[in-house]
Parts: structure tokens; C-alpha cells; sequence
């Protein structure tokens, strides 16, 4: 029971507002301005939830409860969206003492445009920075898993549902790594289901709770670009990966760095958007030093033109029979310079 | 007052003998048939009755009794008709006992006593000649597919009036039609497609000479008009010829679907058979109400089954391709029949690889709906691909490719390679080596054994993807010329077996 010894009459009572029947974010932040604290608000409530039920609950799955204007509430800037109350559960909770940096972008994302995610997570949690993001389902998850895969790395997952609902069910064990190493945070009730509406209000937070904003890949309608829409209105730093135009996971990127994002060409470019030194090192996991490769490989990986081809392409381009492409791809395989993903070839 | 004839009847594409037992006896006019007929069957009074009266023959004023032995076959179609009329002029002495003692009968009747062409010619003639008939009748059009089938002497029908005089001996018969001559072929309107027009894609012409040589299932993945269609149409070309026992197999099924055969009688090329996607399941599988049918995975048998945008056909036909896919046969039950028809086909598709249809880098599909586009499509009907492969447009620079002519021989040599290598064995070509004969027929040595653990160990290849990279491998060598299996060739058989999509 310590743990809800630990929540204050305060917290409580804010949990309770966020989870009374027919609750909405918005009108929890509604209700709390007008009464001045979740307390007052709560009060005034006429249908509430069994408040004994939700404390044992609450003790159950140890979460935590932070509230607007109260110690250890991880939003400094006084925005008017900003949510009134916050629940969060996991083992990590002192990775929002740490500079927060949010990694976003879409679902349908590149290969490439997942090895960068990946790469940035894991450059962010070795520089100690915590990577916020929403779990989803291409980006988000591979800047989560680069985080994680870091010793001590700090992620923040910031869900659009409630905290005891799994969305999307592909990252159950994405989540329960989260858990373990830092912190999902929800502004929603238990059992809030994914509802389409949901995401972008969402997206609200990621922008909030981070000083810095990196889109990897975005499409020119995708929520990402919600995301960054979000943080510019906060003041946040926007930081984008420039993409090619033929790709259609970059149009969203491309348009925010035409709209005057930082195009972010190093991963050191968001530690000093964040105020930390650059390290001496160039950012991205650049291939270990294996030497370049020679002959018919050099060839085809110049015929790539850092672009994905297919075999067909790239034996077009070399003038290379399509046995010596097989050979030449497999040797660019084996040193890594090389990945097949969809039937096309992708350097790294 | 008995007359007994032998004729044959179709059932699926087999032929099925028939003993034609006509009984006059004395009683009311009337007409009974007896032995599971058909409507067509029932309906040959009207046409043998026309045909008698206008050869200036006898119709019995008396009880006429047709059977149809043996009992439990159903008998469909006209092509008993003629038999049934030389019964009632046996049973009614309009021609000798014993005229038709060894004689099988083929043939429709019209109302002037012509003989009409029967579909089947071919199965039928040869369940006839498998029953012990020395001597099979047939109408004219079909004598010369009737002569394909050995050990038996084909004597040609035009007319009833005709056919009794020559069965009484009083004229000689008809001598069977000439043979046309090649130069008798017309060639088609079609411009005849050629590889030569495909540019670039070197490695899916690669994949197509492959799925040629080896009867490998071919799926194509790539947005609308880079050449998907074009260059699977053109799979055609380059197919190796029919031996001698599979052309007469493929002529059997062709002239039992009634479709109409080559004037040079047997079909020598092998069949490509394109069905558009909004084909049903019977059509594709065969079977269908009433008599039932081949579907065109028999049509194709021997062939290529060519399904353009397979995303596009019904689920429940793509999984009816399964079992063929699995068999090489298709098994249909019915009340009182099974069915057995033949299905070895190659399959050959294109799809779009997303929704979107642009797939890989410019693919504007969230993943979730890759995923249920792929499951349309469903994971067991893709891993039965041996070779599949995105296509791209070609390349600016690209030029015309090798002519059709140059690649079929290399497929001939490379089929004729698979038929010595495979003569002690059931399968012909290496598409169809079981798993388990794979480690001791396509065997692989240092380099290539190598990559192969690479594409297992560091790929992630399954077991059943590393078995079919393992065939087409073999095809490519035998492509090549080579006795052993290269590394080369065992990593350009896994590029060309692609994930999807």
C-alpha cells in the first residue's frame, strides 16, 4: 500500500476525475481550470467513480499520478493545452529528469527510414537523453527499441489509449519493455479504447513533453506532422531528416524543412538543440571500418546511387550479368552495406 | 428383333465404352431409354427417327427398347446417336447380323442422315480401342484425330444411306481426309509476341527462361504498366514443345472440352491459358453442375495457367488452386462418379505488391495494409513460388532484349538435361524433385554450399523457401550447361525468390 500512501489527497482525486464515467482529456483540462485543482473539480462531479475501487487499482498497477502546478509534473511550460493530469506507470520514473527529446514518424515507414529511427534512439539514450514517442508501429517503435537497446537507455511512451490497453497488440513486447525501463504515460481513463480521435490529440503530449522534436519520416498527411505542428506552437526545436522526393515516407520531412525545420544531417545537431555539447564523434552509426568494398560490389553499390533498386535496376545500370549481381549483392550483404527488404536492395 | 453396337461416351475426359443394345419387339409404337441417359440421349429419337425415314429407311411401327450397358455410367451427349440408328436397322434386318461384329460407332445424327463430328474423338476412339474394337466408325471431321490412336482402323462416316451400303459391302468407304499440309497453317492476326521486345529486366527474363526450363511457378510483383503482363504473355514463346506422349495427352483433353484442335490434329505446343479473374471456381477447377467439366487448370495441363492480377480473384478460387497446385491432379466426387482430371500446369501470376500498387521505396501503404492485401492473397498460395520477383520499368539506357528463338533453345537443352538426369524417376523436370531427393540430386559443393548456409544462417531462409531455391538453382545450371551446381547460381536463384511484397 505504499505506493498510494505515496499519492497525495490531490492525486487521488485527480485519478478519480480522469477516470469518472464519460470523461474526456479535454474536459478534465475544462473542469480543472474552472475549479482551480482536480480536487475542487471532483467535488463538483455528480457521477463519480467508486473511489475506494480505484485506489486499490491504482495500488495494484503502481501507477503514478502527476497533476498540473504539483511536484514531479513533467510539463514546465504553463501551455494552455497542456494536460491537467497525467498517469503514468512504469519502473523508470527518473527518466523525465533527464533531457527529453521526441522521435517521431510514420507507420509506413522505409528501411532506411527505420535504421535512421533505430540509430537516433540509440545515439540519444548513449548521450543520455530520454526518447519520447508513441509506440506506434514503424518509427516510433524502432526509435523506442534503439533507446532500449542502449544499457540504461530512458524512453518515454506516450499512449493515446488507456495504460492497461495494448495498441497496437504487434508491440505487447515493445510495451512491456518500456515498462522495465522507463515510463507510458496516458492523459486517458482505464480501458480507453484506440479511437481514431485519440492519436492526434495525443501527439499534443509527445510535443509538449519534449524539448526537442526529430521527425524521421513522415508522410504529407501523417500524424507525425501533427506532431511537429505541435511543437513549433510550444516553441520546441522541429528537427527533420531530409529524404529523397521520390519517397513518399520523406514528402512529410521534406515539407516541414521547407516550412524551416532543421534539416538534421547529424544526430549531434539535436544535442545542441537541446543545450548538451556535441561529442567528438560523427553521429550516425557509421559502417564499422571494413575497408570499401572492391570490383563488381563497388559498382553496384555506386549504381544504388544511395537509393533503393532492385536487381533488375542495378544489372540495367552495371551492365553486370544477373550472376555477378547475385554474387556482388551477396558480398555487399555479408560487409553490410546492403539490405533486401521488399524485394528491392537497399544501401545502407 | 436384337441389334447390338458398340460406342463409347465421355466422362470427365476419360472415354467410357458402351455396348448399345436396341430391342424391337411387337406392342405399341414407342421409344424407351433405358441405362442412365442424358437429355441429350433421351432426346436422339426425334434425330435418329429424321435420319432413318430421310435415307430411305425403315422405322419399326413396333415397341422400341434402347439400353445403354453398362448401367451405372452416365451417358451424355449426342455421340451415341449413330449407334443407336445402326442398332434399330441391326434389330430391324436392315442389315446383316454380324455387319458390325468388332465395329465401334462414333457420331451425331442430323435430321438428313448426316453424320456429325463428336467432341472426345480422340478419349473415345481410345477407350474403344482399349475394349477390343479392331474397327471404329467415325463421322469425317473427326478421322483424323481418331488415326492418332495406334492399333486400330479408322473408317470414316458422311451419311447413314452411305454407311449401310458400305457395311452391307455394296460400296467401298469413304477414304480418310488428307492430311493438311504445314503451309495450310494460317498464322493469327495477333503480331506474334516475341522476348526481343522486353527491355532491361534482366533478372525476370531470368526468371521467366527459369520457370520455363524448370516448370517452376512464376509470381510477378509491380506497379501497373512497367511490363508485368507483357513479359509473362511472352512465357509462351519460349516453352519447350510437347514430347509425343504429352501432346496426345493434352490433344485427349483439349478435344474432350470440345475446344477446337490444330488442322494438323495433334497439339504441339504447349498450352497457355490465361482465364480473366472474374472466372468462378468450377471454371478454374473444373467440375460445375450437370456433366462435369475440366477447368482450365486441366486446359493447361502440360502448360502455363497464366492468372493476371491475382489479388483480383475470389479468395475461394485461389484457395480451389491449392490442391491442383499440391496434386498435379484434380479429384471431383460425385454422387456416383469420381473424377480424374489431370492438372499439371505451371502457374504463372502478376500482382500488385500494395494497395497503392507502387510498392518497395515509393509504397504509400501503412503496413497494416500490406498486410491484408497479403493475406488476400494468402501465405500458402505465395509459398508455392518458386520464383517471384518485383519488376520495375525499364532503365533509360536499356535496349531491346535477346530474341524469344535464342532463349527456347536453351530451355530445350536445359529440358532435355532434366530428362536424362531424371529418367529413372517419376518427375521429369525440376520443380516437381521431392524435398527429400534434393540433398542427393542437386547436390552442392564447397562455394555454392557455402552460400546456401549463408542464405539459411544469415538470411533467415526457411526450410521449404531453402528446398525451392534448391530447385531453382538446379534449373539455373542446367541453364547454363553446368553439370554442378555454382554458388552463382544458388544466390541467383534466392534473389530471384523474393520476400513479398
Amino acid at each position: 500500500m505504499t505506493m498510494v500512501d505515496r499519492l497525495g489527497s490531490e492525486e487521488r482525486a485527480a485519478a478519480a476525475l480522469v477516470c469518472a464515467p464519460g470523461m474526456q482529456p479535454a474536459r478534465v483540462r475544462e473542469l480543472v481550470s474552472r475549479a482551480g485543482s482536480p480536487g475542487r473539480a471532483l467535488a463538483r462531479l455528480e457521477e463519480r467513480v467508486d473511489e475506494g475501487q480505484l485506489g486499490e487499482l491504482l495500488a495494484r498497477r503502481r501507477t503514478r499520478v502527476y497533476v498540473e502546478g504539483r511536484p514531479g509534473y513533467p510539463i514546465a511550460d504553463a501551455l494552455p493545452e497542456r494536460p491537467a493530469v497525467l498517469l503514468a506507470e512504469g519502473d523508470a520514473p527518473q527518466v523525465l529528469d533527464r533531457p527529453r527529446v521526441a522521435v517521431v514518424g510514420t507507420r509506413s515507414a522505409t528501411l532506411h527510414g527505420l535504421r535512421d529511427a533505430h540509430e537516433l534512439g540509440k545515439f540519444l539514450a548513449e548521450a543520455g537523453i530520454t526518447v519520447v514517442s508513441g509506440l506506434a508501429i514503424g518509427i516510433d517503435g524502432a526509435a523506442h527499441n534503439g533507446a532500449l537497446d542502449v544499457e540504461g537507455g530512458g524512453v518515454v511512451g506516450v499512449v493515446a489509449t488507456g495504460l492497461d490497453v495494448v495498441y497496437p497488440r504487434r508491440h505487447a513486447a515493445l510495451f512491456d519493455r518500456v515498462r522495465r525501463a522507463g515510463l507510458l504515460v496516458s492523459e486517458s481513463a482505464f480501458g480507453a479504447q484506440p479511437t481514431r480521435w485519440r492519436f492526434p490529440v495525443r501527439n499534443r503530449i509527445i510535443a509538449a513533453l519534449a524539448d526537442a522534436v526529430v521527425v524521421v519520416e513522415a508522410t504529407i498527411a501523417g500524424g507525425a506532422r501533427i506532431t511537429a505542428g505541435f511543437a513549433l506552437e510550444y516553441g520546441r526545436t522541429v528537427l527533420a531528416v531530409p529524404g529523397s522526393r521520390r519517397n513518399a515516407a520523406a514528402a512529410g520531412c521534406n515539407a516541414l524543412l521547407a516550412d524551416g525545420a532543421h534539416p538534421l544531417l547529424d544526430p549531434n545537431d539535436v544535442l545542441v538543440a537541446v543545450g548538451l555539447t556535441p561529442g567528438a564523434r560523427r553521429g550516425w552509426g557509421a559502417p564499422a571500418a571494413r575497408g570499401q568494398p572492391t570490383g563488381d560490389a563497388a559498382a553496384l553499390l555506386r549504381a544504388c546511387g544511395g537509393e533503393p533498386a532492385t536487381a533488375d535496376q542495378l544489372a540495367s545500370r552495371t551492365g553486370l550479368a544477373p550472376d555477378q549481381v547475385a554474387l556482388a549483392a551477396r558480398e555487399l550483404e555479408k560487409g553490410g552495406w546492403l539490405a533486401r527488404d521488399r524485394g528491392y536492395l537497399w544501401p545502407r | 428383333m436384337l441389334g447390338s453396337v458398340r460406342s463409347a461416351t465421355l466422362t470427365g475426359v476419360d472415354g467410357q465404352p458402351v455396348t448399345v443394345e436396341v430391342h424391337i419387339a411387337a406392342g405399341l409404337p414407342g421409344y424407351h431409354v433405358v441405362g442412365l441417359p442424358d437429355a441429350a440421349v433421351r432426346e436422339s429419337q426425334a434425330r435418329v427417327r429424321a435420319a432413318l425415314l430421310s435415307s430411305e429407311l425403315e422405322w419399326p411401327k413396333t415397341r422400341v427398347t434402347v439400353n445403354l450397358a453398362p448401367g451405372g455410367v452416365r451417358k451424355t451427349g449426342a455421340g451415341l446417336e449413330l449407334a443407336v440408328a445402326l442398332g434399330v436397322m441391326l434389330a430391324g434386318d436392315q442389315l446383316p447380323a454380324g455387319a458390325l461384329e468388332g465395329i465401334g460407332v462414333l457420331g451425331e445424327l442430323g435430321l438428313d442422315g448426316a453424320v456429325r463430328p463428336v467432341p472426345g474423338a480422340l478419349a473415345l476412339v481410345d477407350a474403344l480401342a482399349r475394349s477390343g474394337a479392331g474397327v471404329v466408325v467415325v463421322p469425317e471431321a473427326n478421322a483424323i484425330e481418331a488415326a492418332l490412336i495406334d492399333g486400330v482402323e479408322v473408317r470414316t462416316a458422311r451419311s447413314l444411306g452411305e454407311l449401310r451400303a458400305c457395311l452391307k459391302g455394296e460400296a467401298d468407304w469413304p477414304s480418310c481426309p488428307e492430311l493438311p499440309s504445314e503451309s495450310d497453317d494460317h498464322p493469327t492476326d495477333e503480331d506474334p509476341l516475341d522476348l526481343a521486345e522486353v527491355r532491361g529486366l534482366a533478372h525476370a527474363r531470368r526468371a521467366l527462361e527459369a520457370a520455363a526450363a524448370g516448370a517452376h511457378h512464376l509470381l510477378l510483383t509491380g506497379p501497373p504498366g512497367v511490363g508485368k503482363t507483357m513479359l509473362a504473355r511472352r512465357l509462351a514463346t519460349i516453352l519447350p514443345p510437347l514430347e509425343a506422349a504429352e501432346a496426345l495427352e493434352v490433344t485427349r483433353i483439349h478435344s474432350a472440352a470440345g475446344r477446337p484442335l490444330p488442322s494438323r490434329r495433334l497439339i504441339e505446343q504447349r498450352p497457355f491459358r490465361a482465364p480473366h479473374h472474374t472466372a468462378s471456381v468450377p471454371a478454374l477447377v473444373g467440375g460445375g453442375s450437370g456433366r462435369p467439366r475440366p477447368g482450365e487448370v486441366t486446359l493447361a495441363h502440360r502448360g502455363a495457367l497464366f492468372l493476371d492480377e491475382l489479388g483480383e480473384f475470389p479468395p475461394s478460387a485461389l484457395d480451389a488452386l491449392r490442391q491442383p497446385l499440391e496434386d498435379r491432379a484434380v479429384h471431383i466426387a460425385r454422387s456416383g462418379v469420381s473424377l480424374h482430371f489431370p492438372a499439371d500446369f505451371q502457374l504463372v501470376a502478376c500482382s500488385n505488391p500494395c494497395p497503392c500498387g507502387r510498392g518497395g521505396p515509393t509504397c504509400a501503404c501503412s503496413e497494416v495494409q500490406r498486410a491484408r492485401y497479403r493475406r488476400r492473397l494468402s501465405a500458402p498460395l505465395l509459398d508455392r513460388f518458386d520464383l517471384r520477383l518485383p519488376v520495375r520499368g525499364p532503365e533509360p539506357a536499356d535496349g531491346p532484349g535477346e530474341a524469344s528463338a535464342g532463349v527456347r533453345d536453351r530451355v530445350a537443352a536445359a529440358v532435355e538435361r532434366q530428362r536424362c538426369r531424371y529418367a529413372d524417376w517419376p518427375w521429369r523436370r525440376n520443380a516437381h524433385i521431392p524435398a527429400g531427393a534434393l540433398a542427393r540430386l542437386v547436390p552442392l559443393d564447397g562455394d555454392a554450399e557455402e552460400a546456401w548456409r549463408w542464405l539459411i544462417d544469415d538470411r533467415g531462409l526457411t526450410g521449404r523457401g531453402a528446398a525451392r531455391v534448391r530447385r531453382v538453382a538446379r534449373t539455373l545450371a542446367d541453364l547454363d550447361g553446368a553439370t554442378v551446381v555454382s554458388d552463382a547460381h544458388v544466390l541467383s536463384a534466392a534473389l530471384l525468390r523474393d520476400d513479398v511484397p
